[in-house]
């Protein structure tokens, strides 16, 4: 049985007829065309963002971005693919006005060796070399430099390279590693890449059963959560680049003081604008003027869009860029609904308005650890702000900043902080002495990540696929903010 | 038979009596902690996208710190969040009873029937079964009752006007509902889908483009190939599919769609191993997607393997007993000579389009055409005129047209016939019915200009008409 990714599944639930199964026209003829009522996008739709300094390579900036997420490895490999006619982009802003500086373009083209046969791999197939292998997907990389948002250069840094496909098995693919292995390449310039298939590395709990709660007593950071994204995969775009290749003034950081040190990082996704008609409201010739992108999504920091932007404004935040966002969005990150709820179900005493904490722990950066500095220090933008002279730790709190750990989120993402537990906190009131310890129960990845290049953890094999939903063992209580 | 304004909404079909009709729920009194959490696992639902869902759905179901439960246990059976893991098919179904348990628990809250309304849609298009409609409208309603304002209850019934071929309702609610949030795309869907099927083509394309500018997406993508293949620009109706299939990654149900429809457009051009090459594209994706096996079994018909064509249709019919595929095997039964079958499956169409009436959906359009085809011209006609009043869209005029040719008014049928080929679209039935009309009128030239232009591009659209087709091309002056 088919099961889709979790995301998607709730949003069955939320989304006003989101996800149709199968399409069916309850119509006698084709007198009303039954069109898809399919708001989701799961190949444009930014899922997550990383951005962190890795132990293993201190001078460098490293970003993983998702697309697809909660691929289910046994629903096959046919549409766990990249839009070819699609644009992605990672986007960095070193000068803080929330404007790209530096992006990083990816363009992706499928080719089909047998076009009559609709097997994406034969049995035994061994690398990307392999006739066996009848699907690739490649991509080329382009680097964009703009001023004040205008393009200056652009560069073709990559072409033709292979994405790893989805892991099928281990009789399709019995060497699934040949793939990853052959897949991590470099950037002309400097840098590396890899893009394919990974375990999605977000972890929560999205519960099974009710059990009473109480807040007063501590809730939920005493694991035994379940991970619902267990057993998942993503579709991943992992790069590393010289630091001098995202700072402002095109040089190397020499401290956490540097005032080149702070990089703003967000992915955004482009579509095809189509015309309809053309200026005389013929169609005929429409055709000709399909050449222009419309941004359809974007992603900072993770959850904001999902728990600050209320739902009418959705399409307007994937739209908008994040210089804008101050204007538009202020008063919703101000007044989260999301403490309101808190409050209501559990009593927690999290303020309701006025929170500028928030707005500087996700918008502005926190003053002497990532915030931007010159003219536009502290202007409210939604991007992950990482300082790239913070050095990485070999111990990383999942907690981050609150849990002491400079070099975590919101200072950058790394791929093991437990973003659902610090945001429940941040908004119950962690920063201006609410500390309530709340938690989703679960602590970390079902898999555990890599110390190396592309540090995601490989994913399930379809014929593993059995997505059992990790449970976290019990432990002690964790006090607010770890 | 009524068109307009609301019809009477019958009971339930079947035994789920666990569900109540709105304003018959018990209204039970439950403890304040399950209330509590089953209200905002609703309320957060509601406006919540998945991710949102997730944070406090998290926190919801958050476990205690070891031992003391002050409060009472849930009841058994699936939670809201239970059915967060269950496969998409599985979960329609469980959803729709955690949702009913939902508004058994919470009476006065919109969201809850909102999403109930939904849930039954789904069901339906799932199904084939047109009692969930009925369903559906009921939870809406209620929905609406509670909160006039609610987002997701009126995207919802104007969804599900549309799809009951209630047009005018479909914009109204459209329209509502882009008022209620002037930034969300998603009403336009709703209101340029009406808006085509209403006949009124430029605001359509003025929907479109904005839907275009704002979120181009595979639902956008989708309804500009319709608009583009309405025009006849077939080619670029194509293109624009072929974006939809390119964004379609990421769900199965998305992908197949998309090819279908794309298998569809290539068939209606001509292209016949595209079409087949689309369709099995789609079967990859989906191997039991129905609209990819019935357009097999056309193709099947069009290369005169009316067995096989025969043997696929029934087994789509048997998955999905609606009219349009027992339309479709009935007429390839006729084609084929297999009388006894045919007269059964004409007999089937009669019994699904009932089922379809007895749940508010407006069939006159499509039935025109089959009266017009295989019953009485007469009824045909009193049905033409009743989609055209309430539709005035080229398939309005294309179903009218027909009736009346068929009742022997030729003038008229050539009028009719004016409308509806206005757009200049290539559909191979339209060209079909305005070419046998301006024959039948003696316009030769029309005639032999779209006759011709059918059998060349379009040579296998029915295993019943095509020879019609032919012989009436033939029969022209030369």
């Amino acid at each position: 049985m088919r099961k889709p990714s979790v995301a998607r599944k709730l949003a069955v639930i939320v989304a006003p007829m989101a996800a149709a199964a199968i399409v069916v026209p309850l119509s006698i003829g084709s007198s009303h065309r039954e069109a898809p009522n399919i708001m989701l996008d799961p190949s444009a739709d930014n899922t997550d963002v990383y951005a962190w300094t890795a132990p293993d390579a201190p001078n460098a900036i490293t970003v993983a971005s998702d697309w697809i997420p909660g691929q289910v490895p046994a629903n096959g490999p046919n549409f766990f693919r990249f839009d070819d006619r699609a644009r992605y982009y990672i986007n960095f802003d070193n000068t803080g006005d929330g404007v790209a500086d530096i992006r990083y373009l990816f363009r992706f083209s499928t080719n089909v060796r047998n076009p009559d046969s609709f097997l994406y791999a034969g049995p035994g197939t061994q690398g990307f070399n392999d006739p066996g292998l009848n699907v690739i997907q490649r991509y080329s990389v382009t680097r964009e430099r703009y001023k004040h948002g205008k393009l200056k250069s652009s560069h073709v840094v990559a072409k033709g390279l292979p994405v790893a496909p989805p892991n099928i098995g281990p009789k399709t693919f019995p060497n699934y590693d040949n793939f990853v292995d052959a897949s991590i390449r470099h950037l002309s310039g400097g840098g590396k890449i890899f893009i394919g298939q990974r375990d999605d590395p977000f972890y929560v709990d999205l519960g099974a059963t009710f059990d009473a709660i109480n807040v007063r007593e501590g809730t939920g950071n005493q694991g035994e959560g379940k991970d619902d994204f267990s057993g998942l995969s993503t579709s991943a775009v992992v790069i590393q680049l010289p630091e001098q290749k995202v700072t402002k003034n095109g040089k190397p950081v020499a401290g956490l003081d540097a005032k080149n040190a702070v990089v703003g990082v967000w992915s955004t996704t482009d579509r095809r604008r189509l015309q309809v008609t053309d200026a005389s409201g013929s169609s005929s010739k429409a055709r000709g003027r399909d050449s222009r992108f419309v941004q359809v999504s974007r992603l900072g920091n993770p959850l904001v869009n999902e728990v600050v932007i209320p739902l009418g404004k959705k399409d307007q935040f994937n739209r908008t860029t994040p210089d804008r966002d101050a204007d538009l969005y202020g008063r919703y990150v101000l007044n989260p609904e999301l403490a309101a709820i808190l409050n209501a179900l559990f009593n927690v005493g999290a303020p309701e308005h006025k929170r500028t904490d928030i707005v500087q722990a996700l918008l502005q950066g926190i003053p002497d650890l990532n915030q931007h500095s010159g003219q536009n220090a502290g202007t409210p933008v939604d991007t992950l702000k990482l300082n790239l002279g913070v050095p990485p730790t070999n111990n990383p709190d999942r907690f981050g900043v609150i849990g002491g750990d400079n070099a975590g989120f919101p200072n950058g993402r790394r791929l093991e902080d437990d973003v659902v537990d610090i945001e429940l906190q941040v908004i119950a009131g962690y920063l201006v002495g609410n500390k309530v310890p709340l938690g989703d129960g679960v602590d970390q990845n079902d898999k555990p990540f890599l110390t190396e290049f592309p540090y995601l953890a490989a994913p399930t094999s379809g014929f593993d696929s059995d997505p059992s939903n990790r449970t976290e063992p019990p432990h002690s209580p964790v006090p607010p903010g770890g | 038979m009524e068109r307009h304004g609301r019809r009477s909404v019958p009971a339930p079909r079947d035994d789920e009596t666990k569900w109540k009709r709105p304003g018959e729920a018990r209204r039970e009194r439950r403890e304040m902690p399950r209330r509590t959490a089953d209200h905002f696992l609703v309320t957060l639902l509601r406006w919540a996208t998945p991710l949102a869902a997730c944070v406090v759905l998290a926190l919801v179901l958050a476990r205690v710190n070891g031992g003391g439960h002050a409060n009472p246990p849930l009841p058994e059976g699936p939670s809201l969040a239970d059915l967060a893991r269950e496969p998409l098919g599985r979960s329609t179904e469980a959803l729709v009873e955690s949702l009913q348990a939902a508004v058994r628990v919470n009476p006065g809250d919109a969201a809850g029937y909102a999403m109930l309304g939904n849930a039954y849609y789904q069901r339906a298009r799932e199904t084939g079964d047109p009692a969930y409609y009925t369903r559906s409208q009921g939870s809406f309603q209620e929905a609406l009752r509670l909160d006039p304002k609610n987002v997701t209850a009126t995207i919802g019934i104007g969804t599900l006007s549309l799809a009951r071929h209630d047009f005018r309702a479909g914009l109204m609610y459209g329209e509502r509902a882009a008022r209620l949030t002037p930034d969300l795309v998603r009403p336009l869907t709703v209101i340029s889908d009406a808006q085509v099927e209403l006949g009124r083509y430029g605001e359509a394309a003025r929907t479109l483009e904005r839907m275009a500018r704002l979120k181009p997406t595979l639902a956008t993508y989708s309804r500009v190939s319709y608009y583009r293949e309405l025009h006849g620009d077939l080619r670029s109706a194509t293109g624009a599919m072929r974006l939809a299939v390119a964004a379609g990654g990421g769900s199965p149900e998305n992908a197949a769609y998309v090819q279908a429809l794309l298998g569809n457009l290539q068939f209606d051009r001509g292209h016949y191993a595209a079409a087949e090459h689309a369709y099995e594209e789609a079967r990859a994706v989906d191997p039991s997607y129905l609209q990819a096996e019935a357009g097999l079994a056309r193709l099947d018909a069009g290369r005169g393997r009316f067995d096989k064509a025969i043997n696929r249709y029934r087994r789509v019919v048997e998955r999905l007993p609606l009219p349009e595929y027992a339309i479709a095997l009935a007429e390839t039964e006729q084609a084929a000579g297999e009388r006894p079958g045919a007269r059964r499956d004409f007999g089937l169409v009669h019994a699904e389009v009932r089922l379809l009436q007895a749940n508010g959906v407006n069939t006159d359009g499509d039935l025109a055409l089959f009266e017009a085809n295989h019953g009485d011209a007469a009824r045909a006609v009193a049905l033409g005129r009743g989609a055209w009043d309430a539709a005035p869209s080229v398939r309005s005029a294309d179903a009218l047209s027909w009736a009346l040719y068929k009742d022997g008014r030729i003038r008229a049928a050539g009028r009719v016939s004016e409308r509806a080929m206005k757009l200049g679209s290539r559909d191979p039935y339209f060209l079909y019915h305005a070419g046998t009309i301006a024959a039948g009128g003696g316009k030769d030239d029309l005639a032999r200009r779209l006759l011709g232009r059918l059998l060349r591009e379009s040579p296998r659209f029915s295993p019943l008409y095509a020879p019609r087709a032919r012989t009436t091309l033939n029969g022209l002056r030369p």
